[in-house]
């Protein structure tokens, strides 16, 4: 299991777009990515889930990836969020 | 008449067309077929994203890209592994199709209207419209046909869906008038782009309209005239006329450079609240923000904010605003903005008590924990710090004393911020005014904010009708204000502002071109009426008229000439 935190740069925050972008890069991996975010974990490969945590920009989030492809989950997760998700 | 909300800008005359909503109702079974079931679901959802996909080509050709993301949304949600995976547990646990969308959608949309956040909101009914959409297909009802309204029909319905949008015709659709909705729902937006006048939560309009009759929708204060007489057709066709004219000439406007006639620039900010506000004035074609209230930070809660929320605040403020700039003003609380957890007495005259700088200077703590938020976000864009009601040069030394603490402290923890963040006064006291060539001394910049300014000025509050009257920025008392610290303030070099609501008044614009404001401050909808009128003036023509108005010794004298001018 590995894992980071990120801080999310893209002004309207997790919304349809960039969730939508997140989950469908996400999907990909084997490995499970989970947010962890206000104490709760959300499920990143569900755009929905991600959607509920409801998390604005500037918030800080953790990244968890655990699996056999779990570094490369990580590496592209934490870049997506950290370009601010193509927005 | 009915009353709703102005939604979008604009008139529009039509004959109403009622969109009724179709009978989604059955009766729930238990399954024994589970695959049958599974395969009447999954042809459900691809008949779904068909519909889906044609909805949005037809939306991106009439409306625009933006708007036919909405709808490919939809796709994205209900293609959700997640959402899939859970519809067909419950098939799987003998459920038919209908009751497992309905009850997966609705925990969805129970799960996004729980976190009471507008966008995060917006999808619930995002939910709701996918869930309308399948249960149409499963059940086989026929969706109704937006597509086939006349020209010059006024859409009646309960809540404006994405999917009902799609089928509007521009040319057709001269209104839109729903039961719910509010000026941030994708109704709203979704009128706005289409540029369609729009009343939403309009309460009982399908049941108190009906199909054929003639309206006028009112989208900018959501009115409906019902019944309308040929004197109030013929009212309302000139206002809708000079509305769209104004409407194309504002939007000449936008993306151009804020300047006079003779190419002098100007810089044009907004006035906001909160962090959201900056999206608006953004897509405003403002140039940054010249006020940033930050009382929001402090309001409706039960005890002060942190320094990390109030960091995450101004931080998100400047993220959107990408690098423009940022004018913090302190916390102005006092006065008529009362927070019960500070604990403030009640006070004799609280406009001239205890507020604004002088209890921020009293709380050093509260206040220092403010500008230290505020310094760690100018590492993230060009953030400025105001001080409100600033009567002495002291107040000022002080607040500037708390800033370099609040730096050495930064410094000695390693954190970045901007070293050579500016400074500046909100010169709004009679006070502020008089020693503006003081102020001008030691301040990086001056903003003027003619709501107080007027107010101290003419010791007249504007809220009691008995002393109103004397409530004017164009008083030759509060004009001879403005000019002095504009004055103060160029004859040192530094930029002058103003963030009042006298800064978009089209009267005020030469007088200030002529005293030499550097800087506008707007409400975000004011943005390119304002570079309108800037663009009007020559400097010579604005020193002109302004010699006149100088001359004048009443404010009647001086509103009735500029009156005549603008």
């Amino acid at each position: 299991m590995v894992s980071k935190k990120v801080t999310l740069v893209n002004a309207q925050g997790f919304h349809m777009r960039p969730a939508s972008v997140f989950a469908q890069a996400m999907a990909k991996y084997t490995s499970s990515v989970t947010i962890k975010f206000n104490g709760n974990d959300y499920n990143a490969k569900s755009l929905l889930n991600i959607i509920a945590a409801c998390i604005k920009c500037g918030s800080e989030i953790e990244l968890v990836c655990d699996g056999p492809d779990e570094n490369e989950a990580l590496a592209e997760a934490a870049q997506m969020i950290e370009s601010g998700l193509g927005e | 008449m009915l009353k709703g909300i102005g939604a979008s800008e604009g008139i529009g005359i039509g004959r109403v067309m009622i969109i009724k909503e179709q009978s989604l109702e059955y009766t729930p079974k238990e399954v024994t077929d589970i695959e049958a079931e599974l395969e009447r679901f999954r042809g459900s959802v691809d008949k779904f994203c068909d519909n889906t996909m044609a909805q949005a080509d037809a939306i991106r050709q009439s409306t625009g890209e933006k708007e036919a993301e909405i709808l490919l949304g939809h796709i994205a949600i209900i293609r959700d592994p997640f959402m899939g995976g859970e519809i067909e547990n419950l098939i799987k646990a003998n459920q038919c199709a209908e009751s497992a969308v309905e009850q997966i959608c609705k925990m969805f949309i129970d799960m996004f209207s729980a976190t009471g956040d507008d966008l995060t909101m917006q999808r619930a009914a995002d939910v709701k419209d996918i869930r309308d959409g399948l249960l149409s297909i499963l059940l086989g009802v026929e969706e109704v046909k937006i597509s086939d309204a006349p020209a010059g029909t006024v859409l009646v319905c309960k809540e404006l869906t994405p999917s009902m949008t799609a089928g509007i015709k521009k040319e057709n659709i001269v209104g839109i008038i729903t039961e719910t909705g509010s000026k941030t729902s994708h109704s709203a937006i979704l009128a706005r782009a289409l540029e369609i006048p729009a009343a939403l939560s309009v309460p009982n309009a399908v049941a108190q309209l009906s199909s054929g009759e003639q309206v006028i929708v009112d989208g900018d204060n959501g009115e409906v005239i019902t019944a309308p007489d040929q004197a109030q057709i013929d009212e309302y066709t000139a206002k809708r006329e000079a509305f769209l004219r104004e409407r194309r000439e504002l939007e000449n406007y936008r993306g151009k450079a804020t300047a006079n006639a003779d190419g002098t620039e100007y810089e044009l900010f907004c006035n906001i609240g909160t962090p959201k506000d900056a999206v608006k004035a953004d897509d405003a074609d403002g140039e940054g923000v010249g006020l940033f209230r930050t009382e929001f930070l402090f309001m409706d809660r039960s005890s002060l904010p942190t320094e990390d929320e109030q960091f995450d605040a101004y931080k998100q403020a400047s993220l959107i605003l990408k690098g423009k700039p940022l004018i913090i003003r302190t916390l102005d609380i006092g006065g008529d903005k009362e927070i019960p957890y500070l604990g403030l007495e009640k006070e004799e005259n609280p406009f001239m008590g205890f507020r604004a700088i002088r209890y921020c200077l009293k709380n050093r703590d509260m206040f220092k924990s403010q500008i230290k938020a505020i310094l760690r976000a100018s590492a993230f864009g060009d953030i400025r710090i105001m001080f409100p009601l600033i009567t002495a040069v002291e107040e000022l030394r002080e607040g500037k004393a708390l800033v370099e603490e609040a730096k050495a402290d930064l410094k000695a923890s390693g954190i970045d911020f901007d070293e050579n963040i500016q400074v500046g006064v909100m010169t709004e006291t009679a006070a502020s005014g008089v020693i503006a060539d003081l102020l001008a001394e030691e301040a990086d910049f001056f903003s003027i904010g003619t709501n107080d300014l007027t107010g101290y000025t003419m010791a007249a509050d504007r809220g009691n009708s008995d002393v109103e009257y004397l409530y004017s920025p164009f008083q030759p008392s509060v004009l001879r204000m403005i000019r002095r610290i504009i004055t103060c303030a160029r004859n040192k070099g530094i930029p002058v502002g103003m963030c009042g609501e006298a800064a978009a008044n089209p009267a005020m614009i030469p007088l200030l071109i002529s005293f030499g404001l550097t800087e506008f401050s707007v409400s975000a909808p004011s943005v390119l009426k304002v570079r309108k009128n800037i663009a009007k003036w020559t400097k010579a023509e604005a020193d002109a008229v302004t010699e006149k108005v100088m001359g004048f010794t009443t404010e009647k004298e001086i509103t009735d000439y500029l009156n005549t001018v603008i």
